[in-house]
């Protein structure tokens, strides 16, 4: 009797350890919840699903990197959504070039912001980076929605 | 006891096969549909898959364009759109995936105007053309009926629209398809520079016809995806014809000024303000030949 039940815990870690999507948030349910954190002013434009790993000990935070392009006199909103699953909590830095334009995460303050206003000047591409606060394993969606035209 | 733990044994296995992710969904979703070797391209590129993947994502919007148009105060016109009449013709992967681009432009003029009047035409023939390039299952068909029949929830049509045209996107990049999803963007940012163009001629706006000289840095986006399939004698042509275009914006001559961008907290909301200038100087005349020719480019399309 005890053997079956050691059996039964091992077959039970098995069968959940391979499963991790039974009951998981998808990536759509997350772009759909973050619509609705964006709010209703806005129009959707873009949804980035970003899954990233936990860093491995005495490397850098995995990254996600995708190139967007943006237009000038037209005001964005970025909306960060991290899934419930993960503890990772996305933080998404915005450069033009080189130069870090927007980002959800001040370093100096420590706040963390879940939507970010960007009133672009400049018609280009635009490099959006986006990793897991200290390297943590993480699932979230970085919708890029239209606010209006300045 | 024993068959107790059978019973659990068994519960948790159908749990487990029976709970797919979204992924594995999608993928079963997509095996059903056989791809014709026609559609999947085969050629050399000169910038692999994968690397497409990371080229720039949003090169043209449906939406923008037509923010703009009626931010700036020019009323819809139905007369800009092109027609759906001959959705038949468009009988090649290639014809169908550009045909996608210009009746989603169009989609999204008409969604930016809340005008429905026409709204299940189109998104008709885009349900023909996605089927006809095995990507049907991405746009959602009932739910956009349902939206305009009912002339509900108008936003979400704008929403559901564009949510469907990145999936199907998305799903073209990531399964050897980019050649066709490239075109859809073109056939985007050729209507958008459609209903630019005639609205222009209509009543001339100078932030509309900057709008026309800013697409400049747009086209030479929109070539680097094109140019990947220039062995296919298709694609020859539009890039060919795009060439023309980006010989005539080589008069449009674009100038920065840099500026210290700024950051406020407004209502808990952490706002940027992107303080650089451009300065985008075009000519009346080159304002014209740049729409007169790709409306050429257009109508070569539609016209069929």
């Amino acid at each position: 009797m005890r053997k079956l039940s050691i059996l039964f815990v091992l077959f039970a870690i098995f069968l959940v350890g391979n499963n991790n999507d039974i009951f998981a948030q998808s990536g759509q349910e997350l772009v759909d919840i973050c619509n609705m954190v964006a709010g209703e002013d806005v129009t959707y434009l873009k949804d980035f699903q970003i899954k990233l790993d936990a860093a491995k000990p005495g490397e850098e935070p995995p990254m996600s990197r995708h190139s967007i392009l943006l237009s000038k006199n037209t005001e964005y909103l970025f909306t960060i959504c991290n899934s419930k699953d993960f503890q990772g909590e996305a933080i998404f830095k915005l450069y033009d070039n080189n130069r870090l334009v927007t980002t959800n995460y001040i370093i100096a303050t420590g706040k963390y912001y879940p939507k970010v206003s960007f009133k672009c000047s400049t018609t280009g591409v635009y490099h959006m980076f986006v990793e897991f606060r200290e390297g943590k394993q993480g699932l979230a969606v970085a919708l890029l929605s239209f606010v209006r035209k300045l | 006891m024993n068959k107790q733990l059978i019973y659990i044994l068994i519960s948790l296995l159908l749990l487990t096969a029976c709970g797919g992710s979204d992924k594995s969904k999608e993928k079963s979703l997509s095996s059903d549909f056989e791809i014709p070797d026609s559609i999947l391209y085969d050629g050399e590129l000169q910038i692999s898959e994968k690397a497409m993947k990371d080229i720039v994502q949003n090169i043209s919007s449906p939406v923008e364009i037509a923010a703009l148009i009626k931010a700036v105060g020019v009323p819809y016109t139905k007369n800009h759109l092109a027609t759906t009449d001959y959705v038949d013709h468009y009988n090649t992967a290639f014809k169908k995936a550009l045909g996608l681009g210009i009746f989603g432009a169009d989609l999204g003029y008409q969604n930016m105007y809340n005008k429905t009047g026409s709204v299940l035409e189109y998104i008709s023939a885009i349900k023909s053309l996605a089927d006809g390039i095995r990507v049907g299952q991405f746009f959602d068909f009932s739910t956009l009926k349902r939206l305009v029949s009912n002339n509900q929830n108008l936003d979400s049509l704008m929403t559901i629209s564009v949510q469907n045209f990145n999936q199907m996107d998305r799903y073209l990049r990531e399964n050897n398809r980019s050649n066709l999803s490239s075109l859809i963007v073109a056939g985007v940012w050729i209507e958008s520079m459609h209903l630019l163009g005639a609205t222009i001629k209509e009543s001339k706006n100078s932030a509309l016809s900057e709008k026309i000289g800013e697409q400049k840095i747009i086209l030479s986006n929109l070539m680097l995806l094109l140019r990947n399939y220039e062995r296919d004698p298709k694609f020859k042509d539009l890039i060919n014809d795009l060439t023309e275009v980006q010989e005539i914006y080589k008069e449009v001559r674009i100038t920065y000024e840099k500026g210290e961008p700024e950051a406020v907290e407004e209502n808990g909301m952490l706002v940027f303000k992107q303080n650089d200038k451009q300065f985008i100087d075009i000519s009346d005349e080159t304002l014209i030949t740049i729409i007169d020719k790709t409306n050429k480019i257009r109508n070569k399309i539609i016209q069929l």
